[in-house]
């Protein structure tokens, strides 16, 4: 049945969706800048992955632990000697963060890829399956293993993410510099650590969200776009620094952009996303699940 | 001095005259325009490059042409028109190159022959498939590349003579896949009314085309059409290998595009490449010079991968130039123009002339030589893949290999 | 010690004076250089410093982040192509239809995001760039997609097509040293500064927002319709996302909120790039180091720190 094949597919895709954008809610929900960097670290773990397991002969399921390494140091990287300008007291960046984020990130962007792109080559590399299975029917529906397992260690790390921003002490130390800054630091929190803690998940989500997708998308060093755009459009629509909300977002969109290219048209399958942001923006612009009030 | 020690001296130091005039000669300078950086297609532009620098080693070795050294001088279009038409107006003003090559994109092409055009420079169209590059009609316009009309006519014949019923063609949402789609539909209405062919277009940067590949899942169709470019077209060949839909004993997929002999095709499709149908502009038993030879060698020697229908496309155009030049004895650009339009010229594949057609034809290399040849091994060598229509001769589907399940 | 009116007065006459000096200097530069290669790439950068100046007028003097600077060129240039190609309309009115389009569809963007701010705002924005773009490139029967458009040119001559962007580059900079230095200007800023604290001083905020975007998104507009004369080609890359993050790195690293910072930040990180092709396969790479050097390292902009030693002697 095609609806059912569709809402599969769409379901799935919206699992890495989600993935590729909870680490960009998190640093959103925090900093509140858009980051334009944000495709490149999936790119980067996508292709330790790919490197490490072809080029080096490691097993598929080590792999995915080195492109988790990668994606956080190359976050803690980018706070480090990047980021701290927005907020560690340098008076004439004050208003202008925005602008500075999107500058620099956008630098850091273009160097990624142009990187990557000397370095390794500009030819596309299909990863590496984490489990061997081909094609296989699962009731009426057909998938592949490495769609099935990618799937649920998608789900599982996002339970994990969920729990530990819950649970545990940083998670809890994180919510509070997401909400008021100044206010978590005179709690005595340490507002600077706690934004490299940030970044290293969000770095190491998107890395492993890359690492899974290698064998479905075939990186190549502009792969980035794809999840960027993406992820922006999860992240408003989910409710600014709601990752529960950026989750149900991903689903959404994924199912939805499954049946929209089928029954409407394929050609501009991306723009619909587009669209959905803009719409949503305008009709309830807190998103699906953030607070009240878009003024930050 | 002994006259014994007179005579080689003299031939040594008659020598060392000579040969000065080669060191001292200066270079020959032809520009290449080709993409080298995103978000244009820098495998292409790889090839490209790699043709032409082998070919023009070769040619240097022996000596240059005209005793003058050749000198390659790029520049990055990124796959942007805009930058295209810049890095060729540098090329012609400030660079003074005699000649222009390395066109890969339809779309930076389409920019580039305007400035070829107003300065008057000839300009070899090395892979722009596109026929509103020979349609418009610029004298300074060689192309020497393949063009949609003798592809869609030939990909029509193909699927005409393989006796299919339904036929669908996955296309890419540019001028080269939309255009190439509805060209072979056009065709095949003439020459199979009876069969049903229908395109959709897909998006080129979309990563996921499970979508427009399910609802075919109910009713497969014979032959699945690729008018598609990396990478999209390796993913739409793993999705559609992925669903069961290609190759299987019913449906077998063909490729438009002459994708097979990339060098990244089998690492990125691995498994969904078996039994592909390709239409192919390079393959070792097809005709080759010495040339040719010298450079599948060469390539196979820098690069470690096999040599293939871009990169002599590449060295080709390349090679137009200098038989150009030679014929014209003169590096001036109208006696080069003028001199390329009437000679007779022997490309890497086979001797030619370009046609005086106007249109599709326009100033074009009309018959070049084509095959259509099956894989049927992962990893598989060209030579060793299954020729399915022979060069010059008929397509012959009973040779054409089915998967057992 | 001045009102403080006069200070901001003095502070944009200093400012203009300061670009118009650069023009006067730009102007010259066809006496000594004939070439068509160079001429055409500060050509180029003139395009560049136009929608910089839109821009910075939206980002830097209200405080609205939009990042589809690049999207409203785009959109200036295929209105202009459009009508040629289809209703064969002769520039003299296509070039003006673009200017009138792209403020119509400023309006419409301005009005989408009138309770937007900060990220969103940028987002949306994006959001409605990346839709223009995808439009157009994939509508191929109407805009040939990502063939582009062939356009008619005003001018054969490179000599002056070089002064008619001179021309409208010193136009656009008087326009807004009018806009900016009467009470206009003044409400621009303090819609950036406070919004709350203007609109409870009874300025009127969407008034200043919606006027903001129809000029800038205008200004772009123009741009993008002369240089699709220029180059007599427009395609869908005019409005890449990379392209807006050209014009936002030229306006950082010239410095934002004043005029002379968009335009020398425009010239210079233009030129550059182009002067960059000698490093060959790196040139990207190079490009990229800077922006990030400079953005990190140099807050106020090239120009922010020039005019800070010029006017340390000023009373």
């Amino acid at each position: 049945m095609l609806a059912l094949d569709l809402l599969a597919n769409g379901l799935i895709y919206g699992c890495f969706y989600a993935l590729m954008a909870v680490g960009l809610a998190m640093i959103f929900g925090v900093l509140k800048v858009v980051n334009f960097a944000h495709g490149e670290f999936f790119m980067i773990g996508a292709y330790t992955y790919v490197l490490v397991s072809l080029k080096l002969g490691v097993p598929p399921w080590l792999a995915l632990p080195a492109a988790a390494m990668a994606g956080a140091l190359l976050g803690w990287l980018v706070e480090r000697l990047l980021m701290r300008p927005l907020y560690a007291g340098y008076a004439s960046w004050g208003f202008m963060k925005d602008e500075y984020a999107v500058v620099v990130t956008f630098g850091l962007s273009l160097l990624l890829i142009n990187l990557v792109d000397k370095i390794v080559g500009p030819y596309s590399f299909r990863g590496p399956p984490l489990i061997d299975v081909g094609r296989f029917a699962f009731g009426p529906v057909m998938l592949t293993g490495q769609k099935a397992i990618a799937a649920v260690v998608a789900v599982a790390l996002m339970i994990a993410l969920a729990l530990f921003i819950k649970r545990s002490v940083w998670g809890l130390q994180i919510q509070a510099v997401a909400q008021n800054r100044l206010g978590a630091s005179l709690a005595g929190i340490d507002a600077t650590r706690t934004t490299s803690l940030i970044f290293v998940v969000s770095g190491m989500l998107a890395a492993l969200s890359g690492a899974l997708l290698a064998p479905l998308v075939n990186p190549s060093p502009d792969i980035g776009a794809f999840p960027a755009v993406k992820s922006y459009v999860i992240v408003v629509l989910g409710g600014m620094g709601s990752i529960w909300g950026a989750m149900i977002a991903a689903l959404i969109l994924g199912v939805s952009e499954a049946f929209f290219s089928v029954y409407v048209s394929y050609d501009y399958r991306d723009a619909f996303g587009l669209i959905i942001l803009v719409a949503v923006l305008l009709l309830r612009p807190q998103g699906l699940l953030g607070e009240k009030g878009r003024e930050v | 001095m002994p006259f014994a020690c007179l005579r080689p001296l003299a031939a040594l130091s008659l020598a060392s005259l000579l040969a000065l005039p080669a060191w001292a000669a200066d270079p020959i300078l032809i520009g290449v325009s080709l993409t080298q950086s995103p978000p244009g297609s820098v495998v292409q532009g790889t090839q490209v490059k790699d043709g032409m620098e082998i070919l023009k080693d070769l040619v240097n070795a022996k000596g240059g042409v005209l005793g003058r050294p050749i000198k390659l001088v790029y520049e990055d279009s990124q796959g942007i028109p805009e930058k295209g038409r810049a890095a060729v107006e540098k090329l012609i003003t400030s660079d003074k190159v005699v000649a222009l090559a390395g066109g890969h994109q339809s779309s930076v092409c389409l920019a580039e022959i305007e400035v070829a055009h107003r300065y008057k420079v000839p300009y070899v169209n090395t892979n722009c498939w596109s026929d509103d590059v020979r349609k418009r009609g610029y004298p300074e316009v060689f192309n020497t590349s393949p063009y949609n009309t003798l592809v869609s006519s030939s990909m029509a014949t193909t699927l005409a003579t393989m006796g299919v019923k339904r036929v669908v063609a996955f296309a890419e949402n540019t001028d080269y896949g939309i255009g190439q789609a509805k060209l072979t539909g056009e065709m095949l209405k003439q020459k199979a009314p009876q069969i049903d062919y229908k395109y959709e277009t897909l998006d080129r940067s979309s990563k996921d085309f499970t979508a427009a590949i399910l609802p075919l899942r109910a009713n497969p169709p014979d032959v699945i059409v690729l008018s598609m470019l990396p990478p999209a077209a390796y993913l739409v060949m793993n999705q559609v290998y992925e669903q069961g839909l290609a190759p299987s004993p019913k449906t077998i997929l063909y490729d438009g595009s002459g994708l097979a002999d990339y060098p990244d095709f089998w690492q990125n499709v691995k498994e969904a490449g078996k039994y592909m149908l390709s239409f192919a502009l390079y393959h070792p038993q097809m005709k080759q010079t010495p040339l040719a030879t010298a450079i599948a060698t060469e390539y196979k020697k820098r690069t470690g991968n096999e040599v293939n229908r871009l990169v002599l496309q590449a060295a080709d155009s390349l090679e137009l130039v200098i038989q150009g030049v030679q014929a014209a004895k003169s590096t001036e650009p109208d006696k080069l123009v003028k001199a390329m339009q009437t000679m007779q010229f022997e490309s890497l594949r086979g001797i030619s002339n370009f046609s005086t057609t106007p249109g599709y034809g326009a100033q074009q290399w009309l018959d070049i030589p084509f095959v259509n040849y099956e894989l049927t091994a992962e990893k598989q060598p060209i030579a060793q893949t299954v020729m399915i229509q022979a060069p010059g001769q008929k397509f012959d589907p009973s040779k054409i290999v089915r998967p057992a399940k | 010690m001045k009102p403080l009116r006069q200070l901001w007065t003095d502070r944009l006459r200093f400012d203009l004076g300061a670009s118009l000096a650069i023009c006067a200097a730009l102007a010259l530069v066809p006496l000594f250089v004939s070439g068509p290669y160079v001429l055409g790439i500060i050509l180029v950068s003139m395009y560049f410093a136009v929608i910089a100046l839109g821009w910075n007028l939206l980002a830097g003097y209200t405080g609205q982040f939009s990042l589809a600077p690049a999207a409203f060129a785009m959109l200036g240039g295929y209105t202009t192509a459009l009508l040629d190609h289809h209703l064969k309309v002769p520039l003299v009115l296509g070039i003006p239809a673009a200017v009138l389009s792209t403020a119509l569809l400023g309006w419409v963007l301005g009005k989408l995001v009138l309770n937007l701010s900060g990220p969103y705002l940028s987002l949306t924005t994006l959001a409605f760039a990346e839709i223009a773009r995808v439009v157009i490139g994939n509508s191929h029967e109407f805009t040939r997609g990502d063939q582009g458009l062939h356009v008619a040119t005003l001018t054969d001559s490179r000599v002056g097509y070089y002064y008619i962007f001179l021309g409208t580059l010193v136009a656009v900079l008087v326009l807004l040293y009018v806009l900016l230095r009467g009470r206009l200007g003044r409400f621009m800023m303090a819609v950036r500064d406070d919004p709350v604290g203007a609109s409870s001083r009874g300025i009127d905020v969407v008034r200043i927002k919606t006027i903001a975007f129809c000029v800038s998104c205008a200004l772009c507009g123009l741009a993008g319709s002369l240089y699709g004369t220029f180059s007599q080609l427009v395609s869908p890359e005019l409005g890449l996302l990379q392209q807006t993050g050209l014009v936002l790195s030229m306006v950082v690293i010239g410095g934002m909120s004043s005029l002379t910072g968009a335009l020398l930040g425009a010239v210079l990180v233009y030129l550059s790039s182009e002067w960059l092709r000698g490093f060959g396969d790196i040139q990207i790479i190079v490009f990229a180091l800077l922006v990030i050097g400079f953005a990190r390292y140099l807050p106020g902009g090239l120009w922010g720190l020039a005019a800070q030693r010029l006017q340390r002697g000023r009373p």
